[in-house]
């Protein structure tokens, strides 16, 4: 297992969240970062497994038995026994080894899977801690995460054509939808053509944007079911993205919805970075997310 | 009767089901009804009914723009709701408005005595309009007109589990402790809010 030393600035354990529950109004929650997250366990060949999410530094672990694991996502000056490790990769643990996640260098959410996967509790069919709705809870000094131990296997790499470069500026593509068509087009055009910069409003539950504000005629709707990558425009006009741990309902209008895979990448980003919005079909929007967990199930 | 159909895209992998824009039992009882319908279309991930419309998220894998828009239509269309037809169990709530901290001030607002807000309280048998907010919290309407009293000024930070309360026209229960700014009325010690669908019936009983 792995004792927790310290639990960092919010870790918790994820996967791919929790599907078939909305009409309860349990959010699917869900890794922030799919593709690093997918990565971690592609490395380690997992089925069916989890990771944890490290947003910033402070994660302090100890192993007590050997494993492998595989570390993915943001760079956060990840250390073995004091001395900085490579990230996108596998490394072979042993009992006593010392994990620390140090400092920021880029990116924001890092991914630590074992092999095998954390042996902790499921609810409703996933590993995904979910604060609000009291489903797990953030890691804390004193924490233990229990796995199997393994004997240790060959290191495993991600290409490098396959790391990405996190950046201070991402054009993400928007499927028009929901009220877009309560939108003027001079408001349309505005929110199309303005940069847009990420505040300190950014949580698991979404991201609020400034920016351009945009008008709406209706301050709000009948609260309605809210999709992944939903942007919200309430009443002040800042747009708002709903990602992995958003509320099941809401009753503000929307544009319509980010594609996933840029919102993966948004969940890198830090404040003060800017983002654009461009405009992609639905039928061109799931073409490149086949082709992205096409890789993956490969 | 015929479903007006109106089917918006959401997201790459959802759409969105709407029925006449209003707050009422007519419309209640269509979502209802097609939400129940929708249940047995295969390869949906997520069927999330609400007031006046249903979100369909559905595996891109096995569907298409134009194949979930059919599916969707054909199914509805095959089934269609019958006015009067809405099923949906009823799901009755033992009350202690003893223990409800805004009922003496509701009371004083509405002109009222706590006995007489109880009395109306438990007079109706309330439908399940939406869930969200929190997991099992039920948006539950129409309160009678002469208790509907709006939400606090300031909300609290903390909502005891288990606090029936009332804002504006709609009434609920706290399926866990939160921040929240709804008029408690009572307590209640049932826990069971999994249980609570769209379109199900709700009776408080004062105990």
């Amino acid at each position: 297992m792995f004792k927790v030393l310290h639990g960092g600035v919010f870790t918790t354990v994820q996967d791919l969240g929790r599907d078939g529950y909305t009409h309860l109004g349990i959010t699917p929650s869900g890794a922030m970062d799919e593709y690093a997250y997918r990565w971690s366990q592609k490395l380690l060949d997992n089925k069916d497994g989890n990771a944890l999410e490290i947003l910033l530094s402070g994660l302090k672990l100890q192993a007590t038995a050997p494993t492998t694991i595989g570390v993915c996502g943001a760079d956060l000056n990840f250390q073995i026994n004091g001395i900085s490790q490579p990230i996108w990769q596998t490394h072979n643990i042993q009992a006593d080894d010392i994990l620390t996640f140090k400092k920021r260098v880029s990116g924001m959410r890092a991914y630590l899977a074992v092999k095998g996967g954390f042996n902790v509790q499921k609810f409703e069919g996933s590993f995904s801690t979910t604060l609000k709705e009291q489903k797990g809870s953030q890691l804390k000094m004193g924490d233990t995460l229990p796995y199997e131990s393994t004997t240790n296997s060959e290191v495993k790499r991600v290409s490098e054509k396959h790391i990405p470069n996190y950046p201070t500026h991402l054009n993400i593509h928007l499927v028009l939808g929901y009220q877009h068509k309560n939108f003027s087009k001079e408001e349309k055009e505005k929110f199309f053509s303005s940069t847009y910069t990420l505040t300190p409003e950014m949580s698991r539950m979404g991201y609020k944007l400034q920016g351009e504000a945009i008008n709406t005629t209706q301050k709000g709707i009948i609260s309605e079911g809210i999709s992944f990558g939903a942007v919200q425009i309430p009443p002040d006009g800042q747009p708002i993205i709903l990602l992995k741990e958003r509320q099941t309902i809401g009753g503000y209008p929307k544009m319509g919805s980010v594609l996933p895979r840029d919102c993966f990448m948004l969940a890198q980003m830090s404040i003060v970075s800017t983002v654009s919005f461009e405009l992609i079909s639905v039928e061109k929007s799931q073409e490149l997310m086949k082709e992205f967990y096409g890789f993956f199930n490969q | 009767m015929k479903h007006d159909l109106k089917l918006e895209t959401a997201s790459v992998n959802s759409v969105i089901l709407y029925f006449e824009e209003r707050i009422c039992e007519e419309v209640l009882d269509q979502v209802q009804h097609a939400y129940g319908v929708l249940k047995t279309v295969p390869d949906i991930i997520n069927l999330t009914p609400s007031y006046h419309s249903i979100l369909i998220e559905y595996n891109i894998y096995k569907y298409d723009t134009n194949s979930i828009t059919s599916t969707i239509e054909r199914i509805l269309y095959s089934n269609p709701y019958v006015q009067g037809s809405s099923e949906g169990k009823l799901i009755e709530i033992p009350v202690d408005y003893n223990k409800g901290l805004d009922l003496e001030r509701v009371a004083k607002l509405k002109a009222l005595t706590p006995s007489e807000v109880v009395a109306k309280h438990t007079a109706m048998t309330y439908r399940v309009y939406a869930i969200g907010f929190m997991v099992g919290f039920a948006y539950l309407a129409n309160v009678d007109e002469s208790i509907a009293t709006p939400r606090l000024d300031s909300p609290r930070t903390k909502v005891p589990k288990g606090s029936v309360a009332i804002a504006e026209s709609q009434t609920a229960i706290y399926p866990q402790e939160s921040a929240g700014g709804w008029n408690i009325i009572g307590h209640t010690e049932f826990d069971d809010f999994e249980q609570f669908e769209i379109g199900d019936r709700v009776r408080f009983i004062s105990v």
